[in-house]
């Protein structure tokens, strides 16, 4: 919960003390979230049943859920890109939550790293649609009238350069003002404040996670169907 | 709660996220097109015709992103404006 205040003490700083590595906390909380899909993924995969039980009950109903949304979405080449789309909502699902013990500080409230998936979203979009269009692809920047086409191709390419910026901004914003509500109210009333908080934030927290899913799913889809 | 089953995801999820996305698209564009501006004018030596050309391409950009995303609602709420309002219309 540091925040970028002059921070109580994280976990990472006493790790980074004892590794001697001098790296900033969002890189470990990021590792720690990493850590955590790993097992359950390794976990899950050695004795995966046809009747789910427990976590592998929780991961089916989460994915399950979200690829009928996206297929309902984007249609059935939906499917192709589904995994991209679900790791990106799990892994900010994961880090933003880390967010909410106390002595953590979630990864997504550091601009670098929401700057590091918005950026890997952004190519990725790109990436499927020129394979799946070529050279056509630039067709989806020229809009419906070829005589204003190069007008449209500058503005296209300002409004799809914006989008990795507000996937950026709207991530860190939210989070990084989370955190900082959540350092505040303790400061003020150490666990009667935050308490209230904490249920509101988890709600906060898997909204912005699913907004992010979601444009990245919009962004795909606009790749991904043919132009105008 | 965050996943909606086919078919039940109503108003609701799809207007927070519009809610969430509408303000800052529009402020990203505009910033975009200062930043291209800026950087083609530094690279071109054309200070300061390029920096007001592309910032007002950032702003046209923004509005642009806006008005498509009200489209889209539009069409989603079957045609007319304020159909998934009960009270609209009046």
């Amino acid at each position: 919960m540091s925040a970028g205040l002059p921070h109580p003490l994280t976990y990472s700083v006493i790790i980074d003390e004892k590794l001697g590595l001098g790296l900033p906390p969002h890189v470990y909380y990021m590792w720690l979230a990493m850590i955590i899909l790993f097992t359950c993924a390794l976990m899950l995969r050695g004795r995966l049943q046809l009747v789910p039980g427990g976590l592998q009950n929780v991961f089916e109903t989460v994915i399950g859920g979200l690829e009928d949304f996206t297929v309902a979405n984007i249609g059935e080449e939906g499917r192709k890109v589904f995994p991209f789309l679900c790791s990106i909502f799990i892994f900010i699902l994961v880090m933003n939550y880390i967010g909410l013990i106390p002595g953590c500080d979630a990864a997504t409230a550091n601009v670098n790293t929401n700057a590091a998936m918005a950026i890997c979203v952004f190519l990725y979009y790109n990436y499927i649609g020129i394979k799946k269009w070529g050279f056509g692809y630039i067709k989806h920047f020229m809009g419906p009238m070829a005589a204003l086409a190069p007008l449209m191709l500058v503005l296209e390419t300002v409004s799809h350069l914006a989008r990795p910026v507000s996937l950026t901004l709207r991530l860190f914003g939210n989070i990084r003002g989370e955190e900082i509500v959540l350092v505040l109210l303790f400061v003020l009333a150490p666990v009667l404040g935050t308490l209230p908080m904490y249920f509101l934030f988890i709600l906060g927290k898997t909204i912005q996670a699913f907004i992010f899913f979601m444009l990245t799913m919009i962004y795909l889809k606009g790749s991904l169907e043919h132009a105008h | 709660m965050f996943f909606p089953k086919q078919g039940k995801h109503s108003g609701a999820l799809e207007l927070l996220y519009v809610s969430g996305t509408i303000g800052l698209q529009l402020v990203s564009a505009t910033f975009i097109g200062l930043a291209m501006g800026y950087f083609l004018d530094k690279w071109l030596g054309t200070s300061p015709w390029l920096l007001v050309v592309f910032l007002i391409l950032g702003i046209v950009a923004g509005f642009r992103d806006v008005y498509r995303e009200a489209k889209r609602i539009q069409n989603r709420t079957g045609g007319e404006p304020g159909a998934g309002d009960p009270g609209a219309g009046k």
